[in-house]
């Protein structure tokens, strides 16, 4: 499924759920766009996370946090425990800390495959 | 005197035990099997009305509890619109407990009905509820707080009866509401359709409540689902000194 079938399909006009705190730490009005190498994938309660490097145009590299939701969670919309491995190259599409930490909140993720996958089901979502 | 079919090598007692079993399946046939994976099932577009969770009645505190509510709502609201959210219980991967734990954003709830018991397992904190069948309740005093309480539940035609008292006050109440140590829960739980659930839930609470409250739980079945598991073990919020939640990032 490719971004604009994605939005077409009314995915991504919901925010995805969280079993223990909201969406304010993040600002979901900004998005931000990390092509990068995973150093590592979380699988893991309350949230999973991906860890990533990203290179800038100088050769330097900024290490970002990126937040998702639980496994629980993230099984609904066709993730699963392996679907990142170290060393692969993605691209991911977040919305930020507020604070300005290199940190953020999984908005749109393309795996090594090609494949386009959410943060877990709009909600409500039945 | 012993009745004994001519045309039948078959005791008095087999004949007995195949009646009562037969009377026992009826019995059963009448009861609905909760049993399964339900996912909770939200109004709004696409949803149907018939089958979604109807209004609630009013939260309707007692006066002197009505302005330390309403503060600490505006509270939320103001730190929310600032970008800080304030730290909850489940900021710190405390389980919710009940009634909150029935219907926790879109996590599926897990029901195993048995005649004794009907176990309720959620899958946001791997919380598990116990509902003692056809056994007296206890007196509130009796009961140690807790989370989930003591709670003993009874068929009252095709609808699953729940009373449960014992809940420490300190737990996450409905809508945030605060509640005393006689709070009470009355549950009604029954199919609507095949594949819907309903979980009408009555909060009664003498101390804090000017009247009772009532919402309702939808769900939907979740045919073939395997539960997942949920051990907090990888909590990176954490609660700064301003009582605000914040996210632990990691430099490599």
């Amino acid at each position: 499924m490719n971004l604009r079938k994605l939005l077409l399909s009314g995915a991504l006009a919901a925010l995805p759920a969280l079993a223990h705190h909201s969406f304010t730490m993040f600002d979901m009005t900004k998005k931000v766009t990390l092509v990068g190498s995973i150093t590592s994938f979380e699988w893991t309660n309350p949230h999973s996370y991906i860890e990533i490097d990203v290179p800038d145009a100088q050769g330097a590299t900024k290490h970002w946090s990126i937040e998702m939701g639980s496994p629980s969670i993230l099984l609904q919309s066709g993730w699963k425990f392996n679907s990142l491995r170290k060393g692969d190259k993605t691209t991911l599409i977040i919305n930020p800390l507020r604070s300005g930490n290199a940190g953020g909140f999984l908005f749109l993720a393309t795996l090594p495959d090609g494949r386009m996958l959410t943060n877990g089901p709009a909600q409500p979502q039945q | 005197m012993v009745l004994r079919n001519r045309n039948s090598n078959m005791g008095i007692l087999p004949r007995l035990a195949v009646a009562f079993a037969a009377c026992f399946m009826a019995v059963a046939a009448q009861t609905p099997d909760l049993s399964g994976v339900w996912s909770p099932y939200r109004g709004g577009r696409g949803a149907d009305p018939k089958l979604a969770a109807p209004m609630p009645t009013p939260l309707v505190l007692k006066p002197e509890y009505v302005k330390p509510y309403e503060e600490r709502r505006k509270a939320e609201a103001e730190s929310n619109s600032r970008g800080e959210q304030l730290a909850s219980k489940a900021v710190q991967c405390i389980p919710y407990g009940m009634p909150t734990m029935m219907s926790v954003a879109i996590y599926p709830v897990e029901f195993i009905q048995t005649p004794k018991q009907v176990t309720i397992i959620s899958e946001a904190f791997s919380e598990v509820r116990r509902v003692y069948m056809g056994v007296p309740q206890a007196a509130i005093g009796d009961v140690a707080p807790g989370y989930y309480g003591r709670s003993v539940g009874k068929w009252d035609g095709d609808t699953l009866v729940v009373d449960t008292v014992g809940i420490k006050p300190s737990v996450n109440g409905y809508r945030g509401m605060p509640h005393s140590d006689q709070m009470r829960i009355t549950e009604r739980i029954r199919l609507v359709a095949p594949d819907y659930l309903h979980d009408e839930i009555t909060i009664t609470d003498p101390t804090i409540l000017e009247k009772p409250v009532t919402y309702t739980n939808a769900y939907k079945r979740m045919p073939n689902y395997e539960m997942v598991e949920f051990v907090c073990d990888n909590n990176r919020e954490y609660v700064d000194e301003k009582g605000v939640v914040r996210l632990q990032v990691h430099d490599k």
